[in-house]
């Protein structure tokens, strides 16, 4: 069964409205028909349920008591059968229908909700916290889906069942009928009192919950200490105090519910006693028949007991329509267009980059640039220094679009920065951070990631060999195969390191930034990693943000970075001639050599 | 959590119930038997009454509406009346008793699991993933609580309702009622193949479940690189396949459910075609009557409720039996170190701490220590230095005794330390780890941690002495503000201050020390120096070192590789070598002042003139 293709004919942002009840209603787009043959289904089936109940009463009023009895009671017995079978059909063909909606409106949502939040610019997602999107995407949109599957359409069962069954009341005795339905009212706002109740108590059950598991893991992972300490009598007594709140929780939200039960019992109770009454009365006195009172019997209960849960539906349905309001919350977010510039470049990008007083602020009237200007030629290297903070790393985001300067000009190739689509510029560009992000798959989709065509394994293992990596990854059990993360191995930050510069090889920029690339490598691999990073800097422009001399001596280009601006400029020599902090650390470097040897000579003079 | 612990333990052996098992978690209520009694006599009451109301029903008709008799009508009213108040209180007994009990079943078992927790030696811990003693403690309690109170419930609810009105209708018709018992075991066989499907299926739904929000959480998390990556379009369509994956499974079950109720109707809607055929013409030769074939029919009709009740606790009790055999086979694990018969408790431990000739291995075949031996004099100060890896932090679970040596023994003051009880030797340790730990809670509680009957003025003491008190005193609410879980709201510099105090409150005759490798601010470097003297000084102490300062300080240092120690001595001593301490102290050497000296850090030149020699500060000037 694959779901239907309307699914995916839809754009869940038609849906943003500020009327809940058009939003639901737009959101339903291309399964309005499913949801209203769901309804219909449900009608037929209760249709068929009462006519079971009338069928009975013709039965008895006008079948048993003559003689044709024996030749007609078949009859009537495979009617009985046939509606049964009818209403258990249509209601088969009712749940069908609505947890196809269900299942489909759930399935469009967490499609538009994935794409959605991968395409919500990066200012969205340094303000958002990942807990908060991930249970927008995953409970939110599950309470949206029992939304629709059970609890609209739960509702709606209830009201079908009261309007036809009533009308089958209406048929039989209309003064009965009202005297029926008396308890109706009460039985619902009891309902609504106590599942409100109920649910609050819920939640408060649900934090605690939260809580005692809290203590536990904590327990758990901060084992060493609890026995370093000799803590265990202490750990038990804090357990202990969360596990009988949680008890005591529990407790009041159990008698919650075993009161609601009971007391609404009585008043249902009441409510038939008095309508077996009446009605009994009535067949006494002539005014309705045998049968009638039986269907009477059957009716009522039809009409009572489902009224007990309408509190609890509606209440559950508050909920699914704050879930849905937070879920389209998220979606009303702008998206950043990858495709849209007034430039569209037919070629790869030559790499000339300049920056022409360009500001930047990240919120406003802070800003972390000043009036940033310079230039390079194709395939120069530029490199960055300063100290954390100085608006280095917020430079170089500035390339790919990630953010958008607020003042000045930044022109590739001497075209506008901003009429380039914001997707063709990050497939220029490529990025090899301090701290590279590694996804849970094969050390092979890693390196692969992102590529964007089929690579074969002797390119990927090229690949890592110029990475430095290969024999790194031939040591681990499954070799290019082996998960990363929680299921596999857990790399060390140079090896993560390596691994982003083997993505970054294949997928073959123009334009390389280099944030801090060789900060967290071990010293046996720093010289393989600076071979590594030197050959694929070669023929790009390259931006590289360096704390050593070192690593940046061979530039093209030196910026030395103070509080968003730039201080010095040039070339190692330029730099090296004229009194700045850049003259300091190298002679700090140097004089670091020196001070090595005196330490040395110092201890190893003395006398043992 | 890891998602994939989640669908590990869905997974269960055992289709077949297991009596032993089924009789363990029974002893979860022994204790409270009271209530178990208590709720099920309630539940017999309630089903009897139910099936009494129907009957009732059926004398309504009989005795009072057919012979037009309004006494019998207001007696059998009354009856109906009476017994529903008493049937009310009823439902309130039961789902008290029965809800309830489930709450302190609950509490019950997770009290013992985490207290069996609390013995366990540190070889369970390594081996056994946190997610997965999480389940069991959280999990499979509650599934194991609910099988005992609900589901022992509906089950004797349902057959109690079963056998009232097989009673009932035997009373009324007895050939009938035969017709009804032929139709049971079918409606049983059909419920129990729906549910058992219906259950597979929910499983499905879950494990796709959990790897969609696992794949959602790393495209948040990852979000930077998947937009610097320009995949966008590719993780969309892995994404849509996963989806309609969950899609394809969630609807086949919604609709499987959505078949079984009309299922069992039908069934049931046979049965009542058969009684209104034999019925009728029953009713035509005066062998039944009409209030017969209602109270017939309304049997019959109620009768899918306890047969769905009894094939639902069924498929859920092999999941029930499946979670207790997980939670069972967590409280049956033994520790490993528990004292030894006529261990002591000597008072203190101070004294020379020996290693003769030990060996350990986690896993025999890659033993970590060999033939091991080492003397430390009381009060001596030892720097551990080596490779990861090469048996430096096993050396100090050992004289923790968090492991044992597998050959060869640790001797305390002379004393082979297995003649001590655990808890003597581990309330005298005081242990600095290089992640520290803290627990949710205010800075107080987690200094409190080092000595329980601690008075304020000694818990701030002992910050000052670790140099903790002065960035305390700076948060809003000092002592009192709270670190958040793990200590989420404090610097790593901050947590490492915080353990240093609560190891120095805890006033330790050996301390053991695993030095943070990640760089803190230098005045903090400073102040966490200043914390460790303090212990340094007053107890035997082991420090794997990770900063000159801290190895330079040291009596003795031991560089420790392949599980044995290749060079021993002084600073001095190893420097003249020039072996692997000489190369790991030069380069270490050049790694620290390079490190240390920010040049745009000017604020913080001032802390550097502590440790850097002068010169070298006056360059950046």
């Amino acid at each position: 069964m694959t779901p239907p293709v309307q699914t995916y004919q839809y754009n869940v942002r038609d849906s943003l409205s500020r009327n809940l009840l058009r939003g639901f209603w737009k959101m339903m787009t291309g399964f309005r028909k499913y949801y209203f043959i769901a309804v219909v289904a449900l009608a037929i089936s209760a249709l068929m349920n009462t006519s079971s109940f009338l069928l009975v009463r013709h039965f008895v009023d006008d079948i048993l008591p003559t003689p044709q009895v024996m030749e007609l009671a078949p009859l009537i017995a495979l009617a009985f059968v046939i509606l049964a079978a009818l209403q258990g059909t249509f209601s088969f063909v009712s749940g069908r229908f609505a947890s196809k909606t269900a299942e489909s409106l759930a399935l469009r949502l967490r499609d538009a909700m994935y794409d959605h939040m991968q395409r919500l610019s990066f200012t969205y997602h340094d303000n958002m916290q990942t807990g908060e999107l991930l249970s927008r995407s995953t409970s939110d949109i599950d309470a949206i889906r029992r939304f629709f599957s059970e609890q609209a359409i739960g509702v709606g069962r209830i009201i079908l069942l009261f309007t036809i069954n009533f009308v089958a009341l209406l048929s039989l005795n209309v003064g009965l009928a009202f005297i029926s339905v008396i308890v109706v009212p009460v039985v619902v706002l009891i309902s609504l009192f106590f599942f409100g109740r109920i649910s609050r108590l819920y939640e408060r059950l649900q934090e605690q919950e939260a809580k005692l598991s809290t203590t536990l893991q904590e327990n758990l992972s901060g084992v060493r200490v609890v026995k370093a300490f000799n803590r265990q009598d202490y750990e038990r007594a804090k357990f202990e105090k969360q596990n009988s709140e949680q008890y005591r929780r529990g407790r009041k939200f159990l008698i919650m519910h075993s009161l609601f039960w009971p007391i609404s019992d009585v008043v249902c109770f009441a409510q038939m006693i008095g309508g077996y009454f009446y009605a009994a009365t009535l067949v006494i006195n002539g005014e309705m028949t045998v049968g009638s009172y039986l269907a009477y019997v059957s009716l009522l209960t039809m009409i009572i007991n489902p009224m007990r849960n309408l509190g609890r539906l509606i209440v559950d349905m508050s909920t699914g329509v704050v879930s849905y309001k937070r879920v389209m919350q998220v979606i009303g977010e702008e998206q950043e267009s990858l495709v849209a510039g007034a430039h569209q470049p037919q070629a790869d990008l030559r790499g000339d980059v300049s920056f022409e007083d360009v500001s930047f602020e990240y919120e406003e009237n802070t800003p972390v640039l000043h009036n940033i200007s310079f230039s390079v030629k194709a395939g120069q290297s530029v490199a960055l220094m300063g100290s954390t903070g100085s608006g280095k790393t917020s430079l170089v985001s500035l390339l790919p679009r990630f953010y958008e300067y607020t003042s000045g000009k930044i022109a590739l190739d001497g075209i506008e920065l901003r009429d380039y689509p914001r997707g063709w510029l990050r497939k220029q560009i490529g990025i090899v951070e301090q701290e590279p992000f590694l996804f849970s798959r094969t050390i092979r989709e890693n390196i692969t990631y992102g590529v964007g065509r089929q690579v074969s394994d002797d390119e990927v293992i090229a690949a890592a060999r110029a990475a430095a990596v290969h024999d790194v990854i031939l040591s681990f059990p499954d070799g290019y195969n082996t998960l990363v993360g929680e299921r596999g191995v857990t790399l060390s930050g140079g090896q993560k390191q390596r691994v982003a510069l083997a993505r970054t090889l294949l997928k073959n920029p123009r334009i390389l930034l280099l944030d801090d690339a060789t900060s967290s490598v071990d010293s046996e691999t720093e010289d393989s990693i600076r071979q590594a990073l030197l050959r694929l800097m070669k023929g790009r422009t390259s931006f590289v943000i360096a704390h050593r001399i070192q690593t940046v001596m061979h530039a093209d280009l030196i910026l030395v970075f103070d509080k968003g601006r730039i201080i010095q400029r040039g070339t190692h020599e330029e730099l090296l001639a004229q009194p700045g902090v850049y003259r300091q650390i190298f002679e700090l470097q140097s004089r670091i050599e020196e001070e090595v040897e005196r330490e040395v000579s110092d201890v190893v003079g003395l006398p043992v | 959590m890891s998602s994939d612990f989640q669908y590990e333990e869905e997974d269960f052996s055992s289709s077949q119930v297991n009596t032993s098992i089924l009789k363990r978690i029974l002893g979860a209520v022994r204790p409270h038997w009271k209530w178990v009694l208590g709720f099920m006599v309630s539940i017999g009451v309630v089903s009897a009454m139910e099936s009494f109301f129907t009957f009732l029903g059926k004398r309504i008709v009989d005795e009072g509406i057919i012979p037009r008799n309004t006494d019998a009508l207001i007696h059998n009213l009354t009856i109906y009346g009476v017994v529903s108040i008493f049937f009310a209180m009823f439902v309130f007994a039961f789902i008290f008793l029965a809800g309830v009990l489930g709450q302190r079943v609950r509490y019950d078992l997770r009290k013992a699991v985490f207290d069996h927790l609390q013995t366990l030696s540190f070889s369970y811990f390594d081996k056994t993933p946190v997610g997965w003693i999480m389940s069991r403690v959280t999990s499979d309690t509650e599934r194991m609580a609910d099988l005992v109170t609900w589901g022992m419930l509906d089950v004797t609810w349902a057959v109690m309702n079963i056998v009232f009105a097989l009673f009932f209708m035997a009373t009324i018709n007895w050939q009938l009622m035969l017709i009804v018992l032929v139709m049971i075991p079918i409606l049983l066989r059909v419920a129990m193949w729906f549910k058992n499907k219906i259950l597979v299926e929910y499983r499905e739904v879950r494990k796709i479940n959990s790897k969609i929000t696992g794949t959602y959480n790393e495209n948040i998390t990852g979000v930077r690189v998947v937009k610097a990556l320009r995949r966008e379009e590719e993780n969309r369509r892995e994404f849509d396949n996963l989806a309609e994956n969950m899609y394809r499974r969630a609807f086949r079950a919604a609709w499987l459910s959505a078949l079984f109720l009309p299922v069992v109707q039908i069934l049931s809607a046979l049965a009542i075609g058969a009684i209104l055929w034999n019925g009728g013409i029953q009713v035509n030769l005066g062998t039944m009557t009409i209030g017969g074939i209602q109270a017939f029919i309304a049997y019959v009709t109620f009768m899918m409720w306890p047969v769905q009740d009894l094939a639902r606790v069924y498929s859920e009790m092999q999941q029930a039996v499946a979670s207790a055999e997980r939670f069972f086979s967590l409280m049956d694990s033994k520790p490993d170190i528990v004292n030894k018969p006529g261990a002591t408790n000597p008072g203190t431990i101070r004294g020379d701490i020996e290693f003769d000739n030990v060996t350990f291995y986690y896993q025999p075949e890659k033993p970590v220590l060999t033939n091991f031996n080492l003397k430390v004099k009381r009060g001596e100060t030892i720097a551990l230095v080596g490779p990861t890896g090469g048996g430096k932090s096993t050396t100090v679970n050992l004289i923790c005794r968090f492991y044992e040596p597998k050959e060869g023994r640790i001797l305390i003051g002379g004393e082979d330390y297995t003649n001590y009880t655990l808890e003597a030797i581990q309330s005298r340790i005081g242990v600095v780890l290089q992640t520290p730990h803290l627990f949710s809670g205010s800075i107080r509680e987690n200094l409190r941690y080092g000595r329980l009957g601690a008075t304020d003025e000694e818990i701030e003491e002992a910050a000052k002495l670790a140099g903790a008190h002065d960035f305390i005193i700076t948060l809003e609410k000092g002592y009192d503000e709270e670190v958040g879980e793990g200590g989420v709201l404090l610097s790593v510099g901050q947590k490492q201050l915080i353990s240093l105090a609560r190891a120095v409150l805890a006033k330790p005759e050996i301390f053991v020390m695993d030095e943070a490798t990640s760089s803190v601010d230098t005045l903090t470097e400073a102040l966490i120096q200043r914390g460790m003297e303090v212990l340094m000084k007053q107890s035997t102490s082991f420090i794997i070192a990770h900063r000159l300062s801290t190895i330079r300080r040291a009596d003795r240092i031991l560089v420790i590789e392949h599980g044995g120690i290749s060079e021993m001595g002084s600073h001095a001593q190893l420097m003249q070598l020039r072996g692997h301490y000489y190369n790991l102290y030069t380069k270490q050497f050049r790694d620290e002042l390079e490190a240390q000296f920010d040049p745009f850090a000017v604020p913080e030149r001032s802390s550097l003139d502590q440790h850097l020699p002068g010169q070298v500060v006056a360059a950046g000037d």
